[in-house]
C-alpha cells in the first residue's frame, strides 16, 4: 500500500503548518494557531485517511468470461465495498471508478485489454481511493481469483502453407462432386451441370421445381500441427499467433487438426475441433523444455 | 519539462465541475470567512456585504459557464488580481506601519478581493480547491484579531462547511461515492483528534514581532486631572479615592488602585473580566507602588507627575538606579471593562504603545494614562524583565538601606516595631545576605500564617502588622505582604508594597491571559544593589514557566470532567453503549435461517482454515469441509443438500424444520471446534 505521490502531500502539509506557525507567531494570536491546527488536521486526515479507507476496501469478482483474445477488450464485472478507482494491471486495462454510489449498485464492468496470450487464474488490479476528502490517492494491488481460468488466445497471425486439396489440383471440374461422395446434407435448386441422379424427386414435387441433393464434402484431409514455442517471449507470441492462424485456416477448410503443444503439465497432443479450443491450447502452451519433463 | 511547459500545464483548465453541492460548500466557507473578517473589524460591513454579493454572483456565473468559460474572464481575473496586489503595495507604502491593523486591513481587502475576482472563474474542481484554501486564509486573518471565545461563532461554521466541501470534493472526484454517516463521523473525528494532538504538542505562539504593537483608545474619555489616578470606581470622570467599607464599589471590588491602600479593608473581589493580556512571559503586571507605611495604610508619596510626550510609542525614562538589562517581555493589554487609569505592565517598562499624546510616569515606575481606560482600550508595553538567580542576589549585597533610590522612605517605619524587629532578627539570624533574609522571612510566614479573605475587621487603633503576626496570623495578600515589608524594614532592608494583577487564567485557544478582578494582588519589592527592585510574593508562588496550551487544556478538561455528575452521566453512557451493542448485534444477525446455516458453515470453515471461495456453492463448500472431517458420517454435505433443497424447492419450509437445520449447523460447528484444532488444512490453490 502506498500513496500515489508520497512526497507532495507531506511537503504541502508541513509547509502549511510552517506558514501558519509563522503567521501565528507574527500575530501572537492563539486563534490563528488553532485555525492552523484544524487545517493541519484536515490535511493529515486527507493525506492518511485514504490509507485507512483502502485497508477496508473489499474487491470481489461478480462475473468474468473464460476466453478472450489478445488485444481484444473483455469486460469483467467487479464489486467493491466502497467506491474506489480500480485499474487492471494483469491483464492491463483502463482505470475506472467502481463501487457503491447513491442510487446505484456496487457492481460495475471493468475492461481488460490483454496484450499477450496466457492463462490467468486471477486478475491483478490496483485499487486506489482518496476518501474521505479527495486530497490524496493511496493505492494497493489486489489479486482477485477467477471462478474459471481466463484463457487469452493469441492474436491471429500469418497462416502457414496448407496441403493442396484434390479439387484444387484438378481445376474447376473438380468442384463437381461425385454423386456418391459423402452423405446427404440437404437439397438445393438445380443448377446447370448437375447430374440427373442427384435430383431429389420428393423435394422437387414439394417445391414445384427441380431440386437436387447436396452432399457433404469429402474429408479434406488432416493436419498435424506441431507447435514448438521458443523461449523468447516475443518470438513465442508470434509463433503462437501463426500457429493459431494456421489451425483456423485448416479448420475453415474442413480439415481435421491435431495440435501438439508443450504445456506446464507436459506435452499434449489432441485434436482441436474449433477456433476456441485452438486458442485455449495455444494460450496454455509454453516453450519447449519449460514443462515438468524438461 | 521546461518551465514554460510546466506553467502551461499548470494553467490548463481542468474538467468542468458539475457538483453544485461542492460549489455551494466552498462558497459558503468563503462567505463565513468574509463575515469573520467583518466581525473582527478588518473589513467594513458595507464592503463585506458587497464582497459577499459579488462572490455569490461570481459562483453562479462560474457554474453556468463552467463547460465553456468565456475567454475574457480569465484575463479580467488576472488583471483584477494584479490590480489588487498593486493597490495593496501602494497602501502599505503610503504611511508608517504602526501596528498590525495597518497591514491586516489592506491584506484582508486584498484576500477578499482576490476571492471575489476568483469566484467569477471557477470552472473546475481545482479552482474550487483554491476557493476552500482561500476561505482558510480569510479565517486566519480574522483570527489574528480575535481575543475571545466569541470567534467560535465563525470558526465552527467554517469548520463544518470546509469539511462538507472536502467530503463533496471526494464525492465529485469519485463520481458520486456514497459517503456513509459512519465514514463521515470517522473523518470528522479524525480531524478533531489530529487537531487536538497538534494543538497539545505545539507551544503557544508568543508575540515576537514588533508589528503587533496595537493601541486603541476604547470607550474611555479624558480624566479630570491629567496624571491623577482615576477610574477605579469604573467611572473615568471620578478620581480615585481611598477605599472605605461603605464606599463606592470598585472595578471588581479591589480598593488598592488609589493613592492610599487601607490594609484594614478588603473589597469583595468578583469574577469580572478586567482585561486580557497577550504576553511573551507571565509576569506580575504592576500598577503602582507604595513607599510610606503608617501602621494601617500604604501611601504613595511619589506621584506620577512626569509627563512623557511625543506620541506612541513612548520611550520611558528608566527609574533612577535601575538596571536596564533583562529579558524582553512584550505585553498587549486588551481592556475588557473600565479600569483605573494605571498602565499595568511588567517590571521595567521601557516602551509603551498607547492611544494618547502623552503619559505620566513616576520615579517608582508607575505609569498613569491621561485618558480613561474603558472597554475596548488596547495598549502594548515592552518591558525588559531582569530575573537574576538566587546566587546572583546573594552576592548582590548585604542589605545596605541607603543605596535605594529616592529618599530613605523605603526603610522608614512609623514607629519602632520592637516585637516585629525581634521576630525578624530571630528568623534571619542565620542569614548573611539580603536574599537569604527575605527567603527566611517568607518561609517563616508561610509556615506560621494562613491565607483567608474572611478575617475580622482590624480593631480601632491597632497596627495591621502586629495584629497579623502576633494576633490571628490569618490574612490575605495585603496583610501578608505588608508584614514582610515591615519586617524587612526593621532589618534595614529597603522594601515597598506593589499592587497590580497576577496572571491566573490562561486561555489556550486565544493564547491570552484572562485577568479577572479576583486576580488583583499585592506583593513586596526589595531593593538589590546592581539589580534594582526585585519582586517577592510571600502569598503565593509565581508560575515560572511559560504555560503550554496542551497542559492548560488538559488541566481544564480534567477540571471539567471532575465536575461532571458521574452517576447520571455514567448511567446514560452505559445505556447508550448498551443500545449501540444491541443494535449492532441485531444488525449482524443473519436475516434468514438459511443464511444462519451458511454463517455457521463459514465459521466452521474459517476455524479449520478452509475459507469459502466466492464461486463455491453451499454444497461444494460442505463437501470440502467434510474432507476435513473425513470419517464422520454426519457431515456438512447432507445438511447443505437439505438446506439447498429447502431454499430452492417449491414448498415452504416449516419453522420447525428451519430450526432443526440451524441447530444441526450449530452442533456441527461446535463439533468442528475440537476437530479444527487438531487438523488444519490450508486454503486450496
Amino acid at each position: 500500500m502506498r500513496p500515489a505521490r508520497p512526497l507532495t502531500p507531506f511537503l504541502v502539509s508541513v509547509l502549511v503548518l510552517l506558514v501558519w506557525w509563522a503567521v501565528a507567531h507574527n500575530s501572537g494570536s492563539g486563534w490563528v494557531q488553532a485555525i492552523g491546527d484544524v487545517v493541519f488536521g484536515m490535511l493529515v486526515i486527507g493525506t492518511l485517511g485514504p490509507a485507512v479507507a483502502l485497508v477496508r476496501v473489499r474487491v470481489e469478482l461478480v462475473h468474468a468470461p473464460a476466453d478472450t483474445t489478445a488485444d481484444m477488450p473483455v469486460t469483467v464485472r467487479l464489486s467493491t465495498s466502497t467506491r474506489a478507482r480500480v485499474c487492471p494491471l494483469e491483464p492491463a486495462g483502463p482505470a475506472v471508478m467502481i463501487g457503491p454510489r447513491t442510487g446505484n449498485t456496487a457492481d460495475e464492468d471493468v475492461t481488460l485489454i490483454p496484450d499477450r496470450r496466457g492463462v490467468h487464474e486471477h486478475i491483478v488490479v490496483e485499487v486506489a481511493t482518496a476518501a474521505p476528502f479527495g486530497l490524496q490517492w493511496w493505492a494497493r494491488r489486489v489479486a482477485i481469483p477467477l471462478a474459471a481460468p481466463l484463457h487469452i488466445a493469441p492474436r491471429m497471425g500469418e497462416p502457414g502453407a496448407l496441403p493442396r486439396l484434390p479439387d484444387e489440383q484438378t481445376g474447376h471440374d473438380g468442384a463437381v462432386l461425385a454423386a456418391h461422395a459423402g452423405e446427404t446434407r440437404g437439397v438445393r435448386d438445380y443448377r446447370a451441370g448437375d447430374r440427373r441422379r442427384r435430383v431429389h424427386w420428393p423435394a422437387t414435387a414439394h417445391a414445384g421445381r427441380l431440386m437436387v441433393r447436396e452432399m457433404e464434402a469429402p474429408p479434406a484431409g488432416s493436419l498435424r500441427l506441431q507447435v514448438s514455442l521458443p523461449h523468447d517471449s516475443e518470438a513465442a507470441e508470434r509463433a503462437a499467433e501463426n500457429a493459431l492462424a494456421t489451425a483456423v485456416a485448416a479448420l475453415d477448410r474442413g480439415m481435421r487438426v491435431e495440435m501438439s503443444t508443450d504445456e506446464a503439465a507436459g506435452p499434449v497432443t489432441e485434436a482441436v475441433g474449433d477456433r476456441r479450443t485452438a486458442g485455449r491450447r495455444l494460450a496454455r502452451a509454453v516453450a519447449a523444455g519449460d514443462g515438468p519433463h524438461a | 519539462m521546461s518551465l514554460i511547459e510546466a506553467i502551461k500545464r499548470a494553467n490548463q483548465p481542468g474538467p468542468p465541475e458539475d457538483s453544485i453541492r461542492l460549489r455551494a460548500a466552498a462558497a459558503s466557507a468563503v462567505l463565513v470567512g468574509v463575515a469573520a473578517c467583518s466581525a473582527e473589524y478588518e473589513l467594513a460591513r458595507s464592503t463585506a456585504l458587497l464582497a459577499a454579493a459579488l462572490i455569490i454572483a461570481g459562483m453562479v456565473f462560474s457554474y453556468v459557464t463552467r463547460a465553456r468559460p468565456p475567454g475574457y474572464i480569465k484575463l479580467l481575473a488576472a488583471v483584477g488580481a494584479v490590480s489588487l496586489l498593486v493597490w495593496f503595495v501602494h497602501a502599505l507604502s503610503g504611511g508608517a506601519i504602526t501596528d498590525i491593523t495597518t497591514v491586516e486591513n489592506p491584506l484582508t481587502i486584498l484576500f477578499v478581493g482576490i476571492q471575489v475576482v476568483h469566484s467569477f472563474h471557477v470552472p473546475s474542481r481545482r479552482d474550487l480547491v483554491f476557493t476552500i484554501a482561500g476561505a482558510a486564509g480569510l479565517m486566519a486573518l480574522a483570527a489574528a484579531q480575535s481575543i475571545d471565545m466569541t470567534f467560535v461563532v465563525y470558526a465552527v461554521p467554517w469548520l463544518v462547511l470546509t469539511l462538507w466541501a472536502l467530503v463533496e470534493l471526494w464525492r465529485s472526484t469519485s463520481g458520486g461515492a456514497r459517503v456513509s454517516t459512519r465514514a463521515t463521523v470517522g473523518a470528522v473525528g479524525g480531524v478533531c483528534a489530529a487537531t487536538l494532538v497538534v494543538f497539545l504538542l505545539l507551544p503557544a505562539p508568543s508575540v515576537a514581532v514588533r508589528i503587533d504593537f496595537v493601541s486603541r483608545p476604547g470607550s474611555g474619555g479624558p480624566v479630570p486631572v491629567p496624571g491623577a489616578l482615576a477610574g477605579d470606581s469604573g467611572r473615568v470622570s471620578q478620581l480615585a479615592r481611598p477605599g472605605t467599607p461603605a464606599g463606592p464599589s470598585r472595578v471588581g471590588g479591589y480598593l488598592g488602585f488609589a493613592k492610599r491602600l487601607d490594609t484594614a479593608l478588603r473589597g469583595s473581589l468578583g469574577d469580572t473580566l478586567v482585561m486580557r493580556v497577550r504576553a511573551q512571559l507571565p509576569s506580575y503586571w504592576i500598577g503602582e507602588t507604595f513607599d510610606r507605611w503608617d501602621g494601617q495604610n500604604w501611601i504613595s508619596t511619589l506621584p506620577a507627575t512626569h509627563p512623557v510626550r511625543g506620541g506612541s510609542p513612548f520611550f520611558l525614562p528608566l527609574p533612577p538606579g535601575d538596571i536596564p538589562e533583562g529579558q524582553p517581555n512584550l505585553q498587549t493589554f486588551y481592556i475588557a471593562s473600565s479600569s483605573p487609569d494605571l498602565v499595568f505592565h511588567a517590571d521595567r517598562a521601557q516602551e509603551v504603545w498607547f492611544p494618547a499624546n502623552s503619559l505620566f510616569t513616576g520615579v517608582d515606575g508607575t505609569i498613569v494614562s491621561p485618558i480613561g481606560l474603558g472597554s475596548g482600550a488596547v495598549y502594548t508595553v515592552q518591558s525588559y524583565v531582569d530575573n537574576p538567580t538566587p546566587a546572583e542576589l546573594r552576592l548582590a549585597g548585604g542589605g545596605g538601606g541607603d543605596t535605594a533610590p529616592g529618599r530613605h522612605g523605603y526603610t522608614a517605619l512609623p514607629y519602632a516595631y520592637p516585637r516585629v524587629a525581634a521576630l525578624a532578627a530571630s528568623v534571619t539570624a542565620g542569614a548573611t545576605n539580603t536574599y537569604d533574609k527575605v527567603q527566611a522571612l517568607i518561609n517563616w510566614i508561610g509556615s506560621h500564617t494562613r491565607y483567608s479573605t474572611d478575617i475580622p475587621p482590624l480593631p480601632a487603633g491597632a497596627d495591621t502588622v502586629n495584629e497579623f503576626l502576633f494576633g490571628t496570623r490569618v490574612g490575605f495578600c495585603e496583610q501578608i505582604s505588608t508584614s514582610l515589608a515591615v519586617m524587612l524594614r526593621t532589618l534595614g532592608i529597603p522594601a515597598r508594597e506593589a499592587v497590580g494583577y497576577v496572571p491566573d487564567s490562561y486561555n489556550p485557544v486565544t493564547d491570552l491571559y484572562e485577568v479577572r478582578a479576583k486576580d488583583a494582588h499585592s506583593w513586596v519589592q526589595v531593593w538589590f544593589p546592581g539589580y534594582g527592585w526585585q519582586s517577592f510574593d510571600p502569598t503565593a508562588a509565581v508560575p515560572q514557566a511559560n504555560p503550554s496550551p496542551g497542559g492548560t487544556a488538559l488541566k481544564d478538561v480534567g477540571h471539567a470532567l471532575g465536575r461532571i455528575p458521574a452517576v447520571p452521566v455514567g448511567v446514560g453512557a452505559g445505556a447508550m453503549a448498551g443500545v449501540a451493542v444491541l443494535t449492532r448485534w441485531r444488525r449482524s444477525r443473519p436475516p434468514t435461517w438459511a443464511e444462519a446455516v451458511a454463517r455457521e458453515m463459514d465459521r466452521a470453515g474459517r476455524r479449520c482454515g478452509r475459507v469459502r471461495k466466492p464461486s463455491e456453492t453451499l454444497v461444494e463448500y460442505a463437501r470440502a469441509l467434510d474432507e476435513v472431517r473425513a470419517g464422520n458420517d454426519e457431515g456438512w454435505r447432507p445438511l447443505a443438500v437439505r438446506v439447498s433443497g429447502a431454499v430452492y424447492g417449491p414448498a415452504d419450509v416449516p419453522l420447525r424444520a428451519q430450526n432443526e437445520m440451524v441447530l444441526a449447523a450449530r452442533q456441527l460447528r461446535a463439533s468442528s471446534r475440537a476437530f479444527g484444532h487438531s487438523k488444519h488444512i490450508g486454503p486450496p490453490g
